[in-house]
């Protein structure tokens, strides 16, 4: 069995936890993250023949005075980062959050999932942004918490990255909100 | 080389050049093998070091070599070492602790164990002098069993069960293995959160330490943590661990720190490789399973009559404790009862047997012991009548022969029999005849038992007798109210003569004078003697005989009682009368008084 241990990051209110709750097992209350700060649920992946069971850390949303504390994120096999599609602020702030990131876990893969795809209208990223964030190093995917749209994508990726970091295979496919 | 040519300098042109390459030719052929041998002696002479391959080559050999011979090697090493070791130590910490990590651990156990044993016999010491009722309770379990009192506490303070053990990446908090395999299917989570709690204590209280969460409890469950330096060990515990779990979970670390050190170093998300620490992890579960629980519980089976057993001689010991005191207390009412005397008394097959003297006029004995609460019908009496001579049946005795009339009281002093009131003159006659008789009566005392006198007599008696003729203080002279009343008293005796020469009774009035308590008592004596003579003559000027009367002085002597303290003194300033009657027909006997 391979295990992963993954580390959801976004700013708060961005959406992280809805995503974890439809689409992974939980065992744990929501509680935990205002007590302890982290809630550890877990998403069945299966990599080619391989199943992997990613192990995902659930960390509170990071605030303007609150960092993520960095003895979560250490020893993470890869780096899940969240930001809203509909709050610009949430984006710029992904670069602060990888560099937090870097320090704490290292050179791990991560993805990024431009969440609330479903609220096209309110959409304000632009094709540009995602360039941006694909020539900065970052796996890209757009994702909806309510309509489910590109959840199970965001897992497969992050697993197949996890399980082969290098493998060139991975080019996951960037859809914009619009 | 060319300097080593310089035979050939000297010789100049083509002739001398050919010459000279021709020796140099010969002297190759002659000695070109040893000329090569002479250049590498020299080179080796002139830089006389050891290159590094040949370093390589000789050193092990050397240093086995040298270490066999003395011990320069080791002083001349050994301020390297240390210095290497404390840079190395100053440099990464961690390295050279995970390289120690499996030796340090049975070390340092070792040390505490010892000191630990000193303690401990302390602490045995301390249990055994204790006295409480559960070491009590636990010596005799000792006694009963022959296992050493130690063991026994031991046995009763250690109820606990590990029910599970999860094996911990450090870093990752990755899942490594958990046991009792398939027993929480979310082992993983549990295993992630409890490193994200880990780190959050850290975190929060000891931000700048590395301390580490090791226990917490939750009602009976506790959960011990061990860390290491790549995994820790988890044990979930339901009840009072014992502090020898602690040890043996670091013990387990660190047999798995050593033999798994390499999938531990190169962990990257694949626990294959720790499937075979589950053995390792199952002999903490097994080891510790506490077995006390059931053992006490079939001591407990053992033993279940005794409560029955106990209750029932409980309630036979109550039921025969409280009939014999039931029956004791009746013997003592019946001993104590005048006229009955227990001779024996015993009890066979549920009848209680009693034999005894009984006198007829004491009281029924059957009454006597259905009031101590025994039932009547199971008490067979057999009781003998005999006379008794105590005071209450000699009484008794007396009334019923005597049949006393209701003025009179009998009473027994010793053996005389002694009677108060007033009686008609023809019982006082027959109780002289009879009371001698009596069983325990030695002598009668009748003096106290006045004649009753005829009704219109006794009417007429406590007329007179009911007036005082008062004085002033120290005076003996009659004044108006004294005179009124010795008239009214004439008249009064005159009515009595009269009634007492029809019943043919001859009177005697005495004139009583007193005195209150002031002055000597001669003179109040004298006092009241002129008052009673003043009284006297003054009834005698009013007609009455002089042989009916009689003069007495009482002095303060014989007061009269007064219902008021402040009365006393003047209700004694006084004369009083006391009519005395006897029938004409007897000559002296009992008189009258008052």
């Amino acid at each position: 069995m391979i295990q992963k241990k993954v580390c959801m990051v976004g700013v708060y209110g961005t959406g992280k936890t809805s995503l974890v709750q439809r689409f992974v097992h939980s065992l744990f209350s929501a509680k935990y993250h205002t007590t302890v700060g982290v809630k550890v649920d877990r998403k069945a992946v299966q990599v080619g023949d391989t199943p992997v069971n990613l192990l995902l850390w659930d960390v509170e949303g990071s605030t303007a005075d609150q960092e993520i504390p960095s003895s979560y994120l250490r020893g993470a096999h890869a780096m899940f980062f969240v930001a809203d599609g509909t709050r610009r602020e949430t984006f710029d702030q992904l670069f602060d959050l990888r560099e937090h990131a870097r320090a704490a876990a290292g050179d791990v893969p991560s993805i990024v999932a431009l969440n609330k795809a479903d609220l096209k209208e309110q959409w304000l990223l632009t094709p540009a942004d995602t360039s941006k964030l694909i020539t900065d190093g970052f796996h890209v995917l757009t994702t909806s918490a309510k309509t489910g749209e590109g959840v199970e994508d965001a897992f497969r990726v992050i697993a197949m990255a996890t399980v082969a970091p290098s493998s060139p295979t991975i080019q996951p496919p960037v859809r914009h909100g619009n | 080389m060319s300097d080593d040519g310089a035979p050939g300098t000297a010789n100049a042109g083509a002739s001398g050049d050919v010459s000279v390459r021709e020796l140099a030719e010969l002297r190759e052929l002659l000695f070109g093998g040893e000329r090569r041998q002479l250049d590498e002696l020299r080179r080796r002479l002139d830089t006389a070091e050891l290159s590094p391959e040949e370093l390589a080559e000789k050193l092990p050999q050397a240093i086995v070599q040298r270490t066999a011979r003395d011990r320069q090697l080791a002083l001349a090493l050994a301020p390297t070492v240390e210095t290497a070791i404390s840079e190395s130590v100053r440099r990464n910490p961690h390295e050279i602790a995970t390289a120690i990590f499996p030796v340090i651990g049975p070390s340092i156990r070792k040390a505490i164990a010892e000191t630990m044993a000193g303690l401990v016999n302390t602490i045995n010491r301390a249990i055994e002098h204790s006295l409480s009722p559960r070491s009590i309770r636990w010596r005799v379990e000792s006694w009963r069993t022959g296992v050493p009192f130690a063991q026994i506490v031991m046995r009763h303070a250690l109820v606990y069960r590990v029910e599970q053990v999860f094996l911990v990446h450090a870093e990752t908090g990755l899942l490594l293995a958990h046991v009792p395999e398939g027993s929480d299917t979310d082992a993983d989570l549990i295993s992630g959160m409890l490193t994200a709690i880990g780190d959050f204590v850290n975190d929060s209280f000891e931000p700048k330490q590395t301390g580490e969460l090791r226990t917490f409890a939750a009602g009976d469950l506790t959960v011990l943590v061990e860390p290491g330096p790549q995994a820790y060990v988890a044990a979930v515990i339901r009840g009072q661990p014992p502090n020898t779990l602690p040890v043996q979970l670091q013990t387990t670390l660190e047999t798995i720190h050593l033999q798994w050190s390499n999938p531990l170093a190169s962990f990257n998300g694949d626990c294959g490789a720790f499937a075979t620490t589950a053995p390792l992890l199952e002999d903490c579960i097994e080891t510790v399973l506490s077995t006390d629980q059931a053992a006490r519980q079939s001591g407990l089976q053992k033993f279940w009559w005794v409560v029955p057993v106990v209750l029932l001689i409980a309630a036979v010991g109550w039921w025969w404790t409280r009939s014999a005191r039931r029956w004791n207390d009746m013997l003592a009412r019946l001993e104590a009862e005048p006229g009955i005397a227990v001779i024996r008394s015993e009890r066979s097959w549920g009848k209680w047997n009693v034999t005894g003297m009984r006198d007829p006029l004491a009281a029924n004995p059957a009454a006597v012991i259905a009031a101590a609460g025994i039932d009547t019908t199971a008490v067979v009496a057999h009781w003998e009548p005999y006379v008794s001579t105590e005071p209450a049946l000699i009484l008794a005795r007396a009334r019923r022969v005597l049949a006393p009339p209701g003025g009179v009281t009998l009473s027994l002093n010793g053996d005389v029999l002694s009677a108060t009131g007033r009686a008609p003159a023809i019982w006082i006659v027959r109780a002289e005849g009879l009371a001698p008789a009596l069983a325990g009566v030695g002598s009668v005392d009748l003096s106290r038992v006045s004649p009753g006198l005829p009704a219109d007599m006794e009417t007429l008696a406590n007329v007179v007798e009911q007036q005082h003729v008062q004085f002033a203080p120290g005076a003996d002279r009659l004044d108006v109210p004294a005179l009124t009343t010795v008239t009214e008293v004439a008249a009064g005796l005159a009515r009595l003569t009269t009634a007492a020469r029809r019943s043919r009774y001859d009177l005697a009035l005495h004139v009583v004078g007193r005195a209150d308590p002031s002055g000597t008592e001669s003179e109040n004596i004298a006092l009241s003697r002129r008052r009673a003579v003043a009284v006297r003559d003054r009834l005698v000027a009013l007609g009455i005989p002089t042989t009916h009367l009689v003069v007495d002085a009482a002095g303060s002597n014989d007061p009269l009682p007064a219902d008021v303290p402040a009365e006393f003194a003047r209700l004694n300033r006084s004369a009083s009368f006391v009519v005395r009657a006897q029938p004409a027909a007897r000559g002296g006997g009992t008189e009258r008084a008052r």
